[in-house]
């Protein structure tokens, strides 16, 4: 379960500190996909950003399985990050490690042992569609394969929440289709998504809760909604 | 996760695959660290060479008491006894009249009128001496002003001190001199040479600034992200460390028999080979701390999102 509670956040620029994120109240239930939409700058990203603590809130509080995030000191950010899996816009692979290493990362991470890791990472590989490159790096991969590689490094721990933001920004229609097609199968295993998208299309495929932000507001927030802005 | 052997081996094996991945940067890396370590080992050879220099300088300050030709060798003896209970006398030896003749006939054996002149005047003219050697140069004005209050001076005639006071006030500037300006040299070098190795490997580990701060995201523990640009850095001072020695041993190889030519009492070749596993050692290891301290300082600040 994931709730904000009265979420600030406040950038200063120069004189004038501008609001990304303005009084936002949500509640998100384990095993719900809940979808994010919005203009640029509505504050998709930085709400998503708050949740694996790569920003902090000027106010407020939220939590993820009871989890106070916030309050949370740096050596213990992992635990939290380790809950979660994530999938970015930019992919973030690491560009000196193999596909196959790349997913395997995220497992050294948790501390699987190495009998874990060559029976798992291939078996999610494979999931994902990408069963033949497991020894190619990221700049030899296209978009798609490398946001596939993404969502296989994001899935390999078996976390409760995912979160994707724009997952499909940097690809074409049919890459697209898959991703979305792949997040929901995740979402029938039983883990939490949560999708921030500008994409009229993807959302629409969904077809779940939908949540509309903008200005750093949230402005609709709709079980089963579509995408109208 | 937490250090444990299993994880260990990982954090290595990771180290050595992201090593020959970086090879282009790591070989740039290592050129600066080579150069550094270079710097080094020259500082320790220079140490040396001025350290050797000044002791063979100062072997051979002495000076030289002569005592009145009425001084019996008992009375010597007890002069000789008296002068080595001193602190700052390192040895005293007492030539007798009869042992000064013949070193003097010795030495003048090939020149017949220096031989006839001294059969001429039928007794010994010479005189019996002590040759005194202090701890140190500095010592020898006090020593010779003790010698000449103490109850026996009126046994001495003279002492050879004032003859060879510049020389010894020289030589005494020089080793001090050298001393101060080794040290000197030595610090001010070697922080430049830090300050450049650190500097460098900042970069390359600001190369991979995104790479870190990505491992971060995905819940990597400080430890894991750090462990193997430790073992990078400490690669980085081991192959740098080898390099310095396969260039330096060589070099002095090279240049030992020209440096002995002009100081006769300084083996380099010899003295480095005798010293072999502690420069290995010191290279080595100034190497490994440098690479390993450096990255963990440059990673810390990547650490923090």
């Amino acid at each position: 379960m994931i709730t904000f509670e009265k979420v600030i956040k406040e950038y200063n620029g120069g004189q004038k500190s501008y609001r990304a994120l303005d009084d936002i109240n949500l509640e998100i239930k384990d095993g719900e996909f809940v979808s994010i939409i919005g203009p640029s700058g509505a504050g998709k990203s930085t709400l998503l950003k708050m949740l694996i603590r790569e920003e902090v809130p000027s106010g407020g509080q939220i939590t993820v399985d009871n989890i106070n995030v916030p309050e949370l000191t740096d050596s213990e950010v992992p635990y939290l990050r380790r809950k979660i899996g994530t999938i970015f816009q930019d992919f973030k692979l690491l560009t000196n490690k193999t596909s196959f290493e790349n997913v395997a990362f995220a497992l050294e991470v948790v501390g699987a042992d190495e009998e874990q890791i060559k029976t798992d990472v291939p078996k999610v590989l494979r999931i994902v569609g990408m069963d033949e490159k497991f020894e190619n790096f990221p700049h030899q991969l296209s978009g798609g394969e490398r946001q596939r590689i993404a969502i296989a490094r994001a899935l390999i721990h078996r976390p409760k929440i995912l979160l994707a933001d724009e997952p499909t920004g940097n690809l074409d229609l049919l890459n697209t289709f898959d991703v979305i097609k792949l997040l929901m199968k995740i979402n029938e295993f039983g883990t939490t998504v949560v999708l921030a998208s500008h994409d009229r299309e993807v959302v629409n495929a969904v077809g779940q809760r939908v949540i509309t932000m903008d200005k750093g507001k949230v402005v609709k927030d709709q079980e089963q909604g579509k995408y109208t802005i | 996760m937490k250090p444990t052997k299993k994880n260990l081996m990982r954090v290595i094996e990771v180290g050595w695959i992201n090593f020959k991945r970086n090879s282009w940067l790591a070989f740039g890396t290592i050129g600066i660290m080579v150069l550094t370590l270079l710097i080094f080992v020259g500082l320790v050879a220079f140490n040396i060479v001025s350290r050797t220099t000044i002791a063979s300088l100062e072997e051979k300050v002495d000076i030289t008491a002569y005592l009145k030709t009425n001084v019996s060798d008992d009375q010597a003896s007890e002069i000789v006894n008296e002068l080595e209970n001193l602190p700052e006398i390192s040895y005293v030896n007492y030539v007798s009249r009869e042992e000064a003749l013949e070193e003097f006939k010795k030495r003048h054996a090939d020149e017949e009128l220096v031989q006839q002149a001294l059969l001429e005047l039928g007794e010994n003219p010479l005189q019996a001496s002590l040759e005194i050697k202090a701890g140190e140069t500095a010592q020898y004005a006090s020593l010779v002003s003790f010698i000449e209050k103490s109850d026996f001076s009126n046994l001495i005639d003279k002492i050879d001190f004032y003859e060879n006071s510049t020389v010894i006030s020289r030589i005494q500037k020089i080793s001090s001199g050298l001393r101060v300006g080794g040290i000197l040299v030595t610090l001010i070098l070697s922080l430049i040479a830090v300050l450049v190795t650190f500097n460098t490997i900042r970069l390359t580990i600001y190369s991979q600034k995104q790479e870190i701060e990505i491992m971060r995201l995905v819940g990597a523990s400080n430890w894991h992200i750090r462990g193997p640009f430790v073992v990078e850095g400490a690669l980085y001072g081991i192959i740098a460390g080898l390099a310095v020695l396969i260039i330096f041993y060589p070099m002095v190889y090279l240049v030992s028999p020209r440096v002995q030519s002009f100081i006769p009492s300084m083996d380099l070749a010899n003295y480095f080979s005798n010293f072999f596993g502690q420069m290995g050692l010191l290279v080595l290891g100034s190497g490994i701390a440098l690479g390993v301290v450096s990255s963990v300082i440059a990673v810390r600040r990547y650490l923090k999102i």
